[in-house]
């Protein structure tokens, strides 16, 4: 069981500029389709060029989270910042070729200097994971007893190399994402930044534990027996000190792949007689790789916190060999969530989240 | 918390004899891992060669610059060209693979991660080592850079941290006199603990934190 709480988030993504907007969207009718020049769900801001943008969503979504927050000026500028993406600034490259391009790290200093955090930066890259490898990090640094408040910056832009990346592997729809759903036949790309400020500050939702795995049966794709994800979810409800019985609520990782879906869909079947309801957000919000982790909690709290399960953009029709069916609906009674998150590299975490109050 | 530290390893490597040397140790070419998954591997297979031992391990590297070669070739010489890029070379997954190619290989590996640190900011990899020991018996932690212009070569130094003593082991502790303590940096900071010699014990200092390294029995 962690001393931490999700104190509060900030999120841009192709749902919105900010949290209250992806929240609305998320209840309104669901978009699937895909826009834009490439394949990518892409947030709503412009900018001039590729970092002009970056830096105008970066102040965007600080000024949120500032609002948030609400620390004393003296305590943004003591945070620490620990930023996770799979792909930090590659994307400077498409507008100013190699003299745009900059150390992860120091792309990672710029980002948190946006938000006023000037403790130590660390930028962890674990592919898909990497938002929860920030966050891993941090719960670190506040058991340590250093810091009372962590910075968690999670952050995917759009690049070329990602999409030929996932275009090379042959794992994009041409479509829309369907997590779980019978006719689902790849991702969707997408884009975020999303904050979240961890604290020792007890605050409605407490991170009662992380656990981290390793699947290393492809360097692409999880075992199809789903071993590593169950193992992993396992260990987190161990450390929660959870039944299965008492989890309300899984958000999946599912994003729409066919085997990926599968095999969590038997992990899921295996660990829970009864299984609870479940979520997947990458149909709405895209796949947002290593800013996924913390996009997707961020935007399932701010439901949560208005009572709503948000509805699975994109499952219409079940498939019965993966026997999952997430649904979106009321709320109000989901005080324990595991919350999935893996990647490539064969990275598999699990997040148990607890209503403190 | 007492944590030990065993078997420094050291490893250079010229770019034009990395595949040979992937080759020699793992008798197959792993093109398909990229280079610098490959040189993170080597430089950890070396060090868990030198250790021993074969429990549950975390794999936690740092790198300054990351996958430098992987991302010019993907960028100069497909993207440019409107060639498609690699899967096994793209860039989002170069510098995590490391991991997974050593679980199956050798190592049961039960967590990983690629951090990028500026320099001076090795000292927090044996910070988080210590952490990650309440999960993993042994944590495996290196630094990587590939080669820059000039034809220096790649660097790949690791060592494994334990709460095990053993014979020949460093004993670590986080130093409290920082300011006695030598600069070291991410490139050389392995390098120095492999090199020390002597009874007296060795403080080395990075960024905000030292430490204090002293042999064990």
């Amino acid at each position: 069981m962690t001393g931490a709480f999700v104190r509060a988030c900030a999120l841009a993504s192709a749902l919105g500029p900010d949290l209250e907007a992806a929240v609305e969207r998320l209840a309104g009718t669901p978009d699937t389709k895909i826009g834009g020049p490439w394949p990518y769900f892409a947030i709503p801001i412009s900018g001039k060029d590729w970092r002009k943008r970056a830096e105008a969503i970066a102040r965007s979504v600080a000024g949120d989270l500032r609002r948030e927050g609400a620390l004393a000026p003296g305590e943004w500028a003591a945070l620490p910042c620990i930023v996770g993406s799979s792909s930090f600034c590659v994307g400077a490259w498409d507008d100013g070729g190699w003299q745009a391009l900059e150390p992860s790290f120091e792309f990672s200093s710029s980002l948190a200097k946006a938000f006023g955090a000037r403790g130590p930066v660390t930028a962890v890259s674990t592919t898909c994971t990497s938002g929860f490898s920030a966050l891993d990090i941090a719960l670190g640094l506040i058991a340590e007893g250093e810091f009372r408040d962590v910075l968690v910056l999670g952050v995917e832009f759009c690049n070329r190399l990602t999409v030929a990346g996932f275009a090379g592997l042959q794992l994009l729809s041409a479509t829309a994402a369907r997590p779980c759903d019978r006719e689902r036949d790849g991702l969707v790309l997408g884009e975020a930044l999303a904050a979240v400020l961890v604290s020792a500050a007890p605050a409605p939702w407490r991170i009662a534990a992380l656990a981290t795995g390793m699947d290393a049966a492809s360097v692409t794709g999880p075992a199809p027996d789903g071993t590593a994800t169950a193992k992993t979810m396992r260990a987190a409800l161990a450390r929660a000190q959870w039944e299965t019985s008492r989890v309300d609520l899984i958000k999946l990782q599912s994003g729409g792949g066919p085997l990926a879906d599968l095999a969590e869909g038997r992990a899921v079947r295996e660990l829970f007689a009864t299984v609870p309801g479940s979520v997947s957000l990458k149909g709405a919000l895209g796949h947002t790789l290593g800013a996924s982790g913390p996009a997707e909690l961020a935007l399932l709290l701010a439901s949560l916190s208005r009572g709503r399960v948000p509805a699975t953009w994109g499952f219409a029709k079940p498939d019965e060999e993966l026997g999952l069916a997430p649904s979106g609906g009321d709320g109000k009674g989901v005080r324990r969530v595991l919350f999935n998150l893996s990647g490539f590299g064969g990275s598999v975490m699990s997040l148990a989240l607890e209503k403190a109050a | 918390m007492n944590v030990y530290l065993l078997a420094p390893t050291v490893l250079r490597v010229a770019p034009e004899d990395l595949p040979a040397r992937v080759r020699a140790r793992f008798a197959a070419e792993l093109r398909r891992a990229g280079g610098f998954a490959q040189l993170c591997l080597l430089g950890a297979q070396a060090c868990l060669d030198a250790a021993g031992g074969d429990g549950p391990l975390g794999v936690l590297w740092a790198s300054e610059f990351g996958a430098v070669h992987a991302t010019r070739a993907a960028l100069d010489e497909d993207l440019k060209r409107g060639e498609p890029a690699m899967p096994f070379t793209f860039i989002a997954m170069q510098p995590h693979l490391a991991g997974a190619l050593l679980a199956q290989r050798s190592h049961p590996v039960t967590r990983t991660a690629c951090l990028y640190l500026p320099p001076d900011a090795w000292s927090r990899l044996p910070r988080l080592a210590l952490g990650w020991l309440a999960d993993c018996e042994q944590v495996l932690v290196g630094w990587v850079e590939e080669s820059g212009s000039g034809g220096a070569a790649h660097r790949s130094d690791w060592c494994l941290f334990q709460e095990k003593p053993v014979a020949g082991a460093v004993r670590c502790e986080r130093a409290l006199e920082a300011e006695n303590a030598a600069a070291a940096a991410g490139e050389d900071w392995i390098a120095r603990i492999a090199a020390w010699s002597g009874p007296a014990p060795l403080l080395l200092r990075g960024g905000e934190d030292a430490w204090r390294f002293t042999r064990h029995g």
